[in-house]
């Protein structure tokens, strides 16, 4: 595997490159921007695309949390566009908002920009490629999701509105169109939205394999791969094995909704006063094919970040990454074990006890692989020179963030405790943790980080901070209260939880974190005017601003068509900062062997 | 890049992080926005679990997060003398790190076992106490009368006020018509779904005397959050008094239901 | 921010002759050819195809489970012949998918033998054995609808017993008018224009008419009823239908296979998840066989000699697999 022969070297690129166009203006933007097949324009497309749903999602959960602070209260802004009752929330309202802000999250936002965004520019980049293995099948894989966007979006405008029975939408509530004033089209509409955007991250997920396994420039091997291509890979493994089988409920869910095969209904199911016309189906069997996607689906909203926060925080300390082999070992066990624990989203579900008892032993296992993660990260700290760049900012803050994420889930994972936790605040403070203060947070400090790279300048570093030192502030304001207010049994998914004695007097902190994530998502736009003024503004940045060691560093910023105007040969691996008798500090992967020699004559 | 002073304010901004935290959890309870009365006996084991673990991840958390402080803090580049550490890992520390928390989990997993079986899997021989009906948006009882059983003539209907004895053992068995719902007892610490199509079974003993919330923990349409109900626990006489009255009401007003119909739920 | 601290190991130089293919890229670099350390030895096209079969196998798993789940999760699930499943025929197009399997392989060999004329013929071969299997599928199909058995709202014409709402389903098709008309039609032709046996179903149906009339429903035994327009027979040779009061059992003509205009709802305990299943595998199974026929149209189209082997591979790979899932389909829906 390491040292290629002349033949093998030699076939070559000539299938990847794209067809020879004639320079029409015209044509040439639609080629170059729009039906591009360069793996770097299809990952700034989605980029683009995928910030543009975090605000739309960023604004749902804003009306979600008006509802829980102050309920039945007139609605700014959004009241006048949709709600009914002059301004003031519907409770079927409610339940559409939590619905499509979770759906966006997840499916428009938090999996394509991990592996849609980063995976295409930096697959290539990183390995030594000059593009993905297929192009026109990425390109198709970024088109695949446009009819994703559109089906969701036409959602909230059809009759009834948009889906409103939770992102997991379990039968009978989501099959039978009687249950619910928005199961009419809504719901329809989210399966079919699903669906294309499982064509897209299959397609997605099957060329990212093969670019992996086919495409590392020479000296490349497995294991001088960046963690960020570890996870890349081991994500697009998890995608590709888990998302079919979603696909295939997701068939059986929409057949149940229109020709009425009763996979997912029981017989002689009464909703609204009237029998359902089918029956002899399991609700269950729908819970257990959806965990059995969703539940690796939230590693892969993880591991990619995990992944290139590795990287950054390998650039900023100036150290190796602690612990390397442990450190991809441990991304495979997360993914292996993720298959075999989706029953703890089902303790309370009225699946067999028993059953409850082994998902509760392989949840416990997989916090094992997590564990070796966060000491690993703390080991890579430990004992380096941080640069606190705002990037590094938000890489230290995902592995701050992640530990209480993943600390909560402890609790829940305990099968008596998730008894009284399930379904209540105590998850929606877990699950924000690890998505929202984890991956989001990875999310921008991959953002800071590869800006340079993608554009050819640098974000402004001073907004920068200000940007994390706010969203971080609010985060945890929002987030960890949600802890205590699960504590107290506060469930989730209620317009209005107030009238029970238990919790009528929990509306304050409500407000509380209400005001936060408004401050959250409006020191958003320091981000967002950031982001655009510096991409035509910023200060240029060469080819490697952070002194950084992986291969994508020495290729132009922003590369240009077939990425390298070199050919990359691999001598070592990627973390090799602060290496002692040489003088600029840090070995880039490229750097040939005898540099090395030169440099440690030159401390001499 | 960045100053000393970036480096000391940063490192704060992340001590806060455990220092907020545990803050956070320590004042909770006397602002009464912590775990709610319980009253169950099944109960105390479960809060003991939580109480537990949350002792254990609270060691873990401020432990790594003050580790992680530390680090910031001392390692900071502008304040740090010399090149970082060269090192790219320890297998002893890889081992030792992998086994203390495999064998907590492991310990935590074993011993949870326990209260989880009693909650759920040791269900009292004998017959149910009272039937609950999930329907939207609200929770439909039947008790089973005088002679005891479910389903004949003499069984006693009402909605979403339910009355159970204290200190006896309590079946309840637990069913929906329509979709998915969640008989939820926060002050029981019992949650179980309801699921259409099976019939499952819930018990438990009442500590106390006293009137609590029934709330509906899944998502089941428009009117989940409405769906409320009141469970009252008495004494035995108390019990038996107010299902006599509740009997003589319930014949006062309307004519026995058939037995078929009845069986027709079922 | 020093830009410059890198080496190049090997510059501009080197291997730039490059892909000067007339594209013209947005930021004018033009890179050498770049050199690759593959990590397995297989070709881009194959290992796409393969890892595309693995989320494939996923899917099927996923369909294949679920039917597990439902067929041992249901109180009753229908014998083979309850819903008219013939297993001659299912082996016939098992036999037809596995010769189609075999041909495809041969005309990879013709193509890699330079023969692409055989190879085409196989080819040829391989698309007419799959349109075949579509065929028979398509007739078995329309067998099902025949007999009311297909997954549609509200119901299809099939009742899981025969309690009050099969009794109303009865009734309401008997009072359709176009069954009131061909059932006068049937009544008015003299016996001597029909076969003793519908001589004989026409006094059986002429006293269900009577029974479904009467205003005491409770009158008269919907289970006679059902097995009168559906008799569901039991497996093994000679054997009678439990409960069978009219003597019809061991051979499957009730009423609606009488009379096919008929068309009244039948009762086959557990039939309405089974034709649901039913369905779905083997709708998904045809809907890639589909695929295979169109690939294989494509493929008619080019030379097959050695150059298109590769083509021909990956086509095959995924023909097998299309095999390989049918070789389970068919002893789970045919045989147990
Ligand atoms: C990125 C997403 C992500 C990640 C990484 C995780 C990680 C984990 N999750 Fe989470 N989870 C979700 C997203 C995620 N989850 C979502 C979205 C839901 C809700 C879905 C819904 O219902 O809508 C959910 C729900 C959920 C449930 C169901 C709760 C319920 O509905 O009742 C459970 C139960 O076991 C659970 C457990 C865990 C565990 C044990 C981990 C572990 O992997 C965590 C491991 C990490 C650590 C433990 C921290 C680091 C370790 C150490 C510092 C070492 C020392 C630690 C110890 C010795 C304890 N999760
Ligand atoms: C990745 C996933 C993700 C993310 C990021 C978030 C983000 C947020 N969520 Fe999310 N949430 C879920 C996933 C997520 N959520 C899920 C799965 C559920 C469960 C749903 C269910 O029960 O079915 C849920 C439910 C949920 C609830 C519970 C509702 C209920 O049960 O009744 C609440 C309540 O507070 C909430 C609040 C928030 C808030 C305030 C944010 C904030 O963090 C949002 C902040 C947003 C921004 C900060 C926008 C930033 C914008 C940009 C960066 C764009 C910049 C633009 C350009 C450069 C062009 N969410
Ligand atoms: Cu019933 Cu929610
Ligand atoms: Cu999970």
């Amino acid at each position: 595997m390491s040292t290629a022969t002349a033949s093998t070297l030699s076939h070559g690129t000539a299938t990847s490159l794209p067809p020879a166009r004639k320079p029409r203006p015209v044509a040439e933007f639609l080629s170059t921007y729009v039906f591009s097949k360069d793996h770097k324009v299809i990952g700034l497309q989605f980029l683009f695309s995928t910030l543009l749903w975090f605000l739309i999602g960023g604004l749902l959960a804003l009306a979600v949390r008006w509802q829980i602070a102050w309920p039945w209260s007139d609605v700014p802004v959004l009241g006048k566009l949709f709600a009914q009752q002059g301004g003031q929330m519907a409770p079927e309202f409610y339940t559409m908002l939590f619905t499509m802000h979770a759906t966006v999250m997840i499916f428009l936002v938090i999996i394509p920009i991990l592996a849609g965004a980063f995976g295409n520019f930096l697959i290539p980049l990183m390995i030594g490629a000059d593009d993905m293995a297929f192009p026109t099948l990425n390109m198709l894989s970024y088109w695949f999701m446009w009819p994703a966007f559109l089906l969701f979006g036409a959602s909230f405008f059809v009759e009834g509105g948009a889906a409103s029975s939770g992102w997991t939408s379990y039968p009978p509530l989501s099959t039978n169109v009687n249950s619910a004033p928005g199961s009419g089209w809504g719901q329809t509409l989210w399966l079919l939205g699903l669906t294309m955007v499982g064509v897209s991250s299959m397609l997605g997920s099957v060329n990212y394999m093969t670019t992996i396994i086919l495409m590392r420039a020479p000296g490349m091997t497995m294991f001088r791969l960046p963690m960020t291509i570890w996870a890349m890979f081991i994500t697009a493994v998890l995608q590709a094995f888990a998302l079919p089988v979603l696909t295939a409920a997701g068939f059986m869910q929409l057949t149940d909704r229109m020709i009425g095969t009763g996979f997912f209904t029981p017989e002689g199911n009464v909703v609204n006063n009237s029998l359902a016309s089918t029956g002899g189906g399991q609700p269950l069997l729908w819970q257990h094919l959806f965990w059995f996607y969703s539940h690796p689906a939230v590693y892969i909203m993880i591991l990619p970040a995990m992944g290139m926060v590795s990287d950054i925080l390998t650039t900023f300390a100036r150290k190796p990454l602690f612990g390397y082999r442990p450190m991809v070992y441990s991304i495979a066990g997360i993914a292996g074990l993720g298959f075999i624990v989706w029953g703890h989203h089902m303790f309370m579900s009225g699946m067999n006890p028993a059953l409850g008892i082994t998902f509760m032993v392989s949840t416990m296992m997989i916090a094992l692989p997590s564990a070796v993660k966060t000491f690993n990260w703390l080991g890579t700290v430990w004992g380096g020179r941080i640069q606190f760049t705002t990037s590094m900012l938000f890489a230290l803050s995902f592995v701050s963030m992640f530990i209480i994420g993943g600390l909560s889930g402890i609790f829940m994972a305990a099968t008596p405790v998730d008894i009284f936790i399930h379904d209540t605040y105590f998850i929606v403070a877990h699950f924000h943790y690890v998505l929202f203060a984890g991956t989001a947070m990875g999310v921008w400090a991959a953002i800071y980080f590869w800006f340079p790279k993608m554009f050819g300048r640098t974000m402004n570093e001073f907004w920068g901070k200000v940007h994390f030192f706010l969203t971080f502030i609010f985060l945890n304001g929002t987030f960890f209260t949600m802890h205590i207010l699960g504590a107290v049994g506060f469930p989730r998914r209620l317009a209005d939880a107030y009238h029970y004695e238990t919790f009528h007097h929990l509306q304050p902190l409500n407000a509380f974190m209400t005001y936060c994530a408004i401050g959250m998502v409006a020191s958003q736009i320091i981000f967002a005017a950031n982001f655009f003024w510096s991409m035509f503004f910023g200060p240029i940045a060469g080819r490697n601003p952070w002194n950084s060691n992986t291969l994508e560093w020495s290729a132009p910023s922003p590369p240009g068509h077939g990425n390298f105007d070199f050919q990359p040969v691999v001598y070592r691996g990627p973390y090799e900062y602060s290496v002692p008798g040489v003088e600029k500090g840090h070995l880039m992967q490229t750097d040939p062997p005898n540099a090395l020699a030169t440099a440690a004559a030159a401390a001499h | 890049m960045g100053s000393r002073l970036g480096g000391i304010f940063w490192s704060l901004i992340f001590l806060a992080v455990p220092v907020l935290g545990v803050a956070t959890f320590a004042i909770a309870p006397s602002y009464n926005i912590w775990l709610p009365k319980n009253v169950s006996e099944h109960g105390s084991s479960i809060d003991g679990l939580f109480y537990f673990i949350l002792a254990l991840t609270g060691v873990v958390f401020i432990a790594t997060e003050g580790l992680l402080f530390w680090f910031i803090w001392k390692y900071d580049a502008a304040k740090a003398k010399g090149p970082a550490t060269y090192i790219h890992g320890s297998h002893t520390l890889e081992v030792v790190w992998t086994i203390i928390p495999a064998a907590t989990l492991l310990f935590l997993a074993i011993y949870q076992m326990n209260t989880w079986a009693d909650v759920k899997m040791r269900r009292p021989a004998m017959a149910p106490t009272v039937e609950v009906v999930a329907r939207q948006f609200e929770w439909r009882l039947r008790y089973p009368g005088r002679d005891g059983m479910l389903g004949t003539r003499d069984d006693l209907f009402l909605t979403n006020d339910l009355h159970l004895p204290v200190d006896e053992d309590i079946l309840i068995q637990l069913k929906s018509m329509d979709v998915l719902h969640s008989f939820f007892l926060p002050n029981f610490r019992i949650k179980q779904d309801a699921v259409p199509g099976m019939k499952i079974p819930v018990w438990f003993k009442a500590k106390e005397t006293g009137q609590f919330d029934i709330v509906c923990a899944e998502l089941c349409g428009w009117g989940h959050y409405k769906m409320k109900g009141r469970v009252t626990i008495e004494s035995r006489a108390d019990f038996d008094r107010w299902l006599e009255e509740t009997y003589a009401r319930q014949e006062a007003t309307q004519p026995a239901p058939e037995d078929t119909v009845a069986a027709a739920a079922d | 921010m020093n830009a410059s601290a890198i080496s190049l190991p090997h510059g501009h130089d080197g291997h730039s002759h490059s892909h000067d293919d007339g594209h013209h890229d947005g930021h004018g670099h033009h890179g050498p050819v770049l050199q690759y350390q593959p990590g397995l030895p297989l070709s881009r096209g194959k290992l796409i195809m393969w890892l595309f079969l693995s989320t494939e196998i996923m899917f099927f798993a996923a369909l294949l489970g679920s039917y597990v789940v439902l067929r041992f999760g249901a109180p009753v699930w229908p014998k083979p012949h309850h819903v008219h499943l013939s297993e001659p025929i299912g082996a016939f197009n098992t036999f037809v998918l596995i010769c189609s399997s075999v041909t495809i392989v041969l005309a990879l060999e013709s193509a890699r033998a330079n023969k692409a004329g055989q190879a085409k013929l196989w080819m040829l071969l391989t698309l007419l054995l799959g349109t075949l299997f579509l065929g028979v599928k398509g007739y078995e199909y329309q067998a099902k609808f025949s007999h009311g058995i297909f997954p549609q709202s509200p119901r299809s014409r099939i009742y899981e017993k025969p309690d009050l709402y099969y009794g109303s389903a009865v009734r309401a098709r008997l009072g359709d008018p176009v069954i009131i008309d061909k059932l006068k039609e049937l009544d008015d032709t003299p016996a001597d224009k029909l076969t003793a046996e519908q001589v004989s179903a026409r006094a059986r149906l002429q006293q269900i008419r009577k029974m479904v009339a009467s205003p005491e429903q409770q009158a008269f035994d919907l289970a006679v009823v059902a097995d009168q327009v559906m008799p569901l027979p039991t497996e093994g040779p000679g054997g009678s239908h439990a409960g069978d009061g009219g003597g019809h059992g061991g051979h499957a003509s009730g009423l609606n296979d009488i009379f096919p205009w008929l068309k009244l709802p039948a009762v086959i305990p557990g039939g309405n998840m089974w034709a649901s299943t039913y369905f779905l595998l083997t709708g998904f199974h045809a809907i890639h066989v589909l695929v295979g026929l169109i690939v294989f149209t494509i493929l008619l189209g080019y030379k097959l000699g050695p150059k298109d082997a590769g083509k021909i591979e990956n086509a095959g790979l995924y023909w097998h697999f299309v095999d390989l899932v049918w070789i389970f389909l068919f002893p789970l829906l045919y045989l147990f």
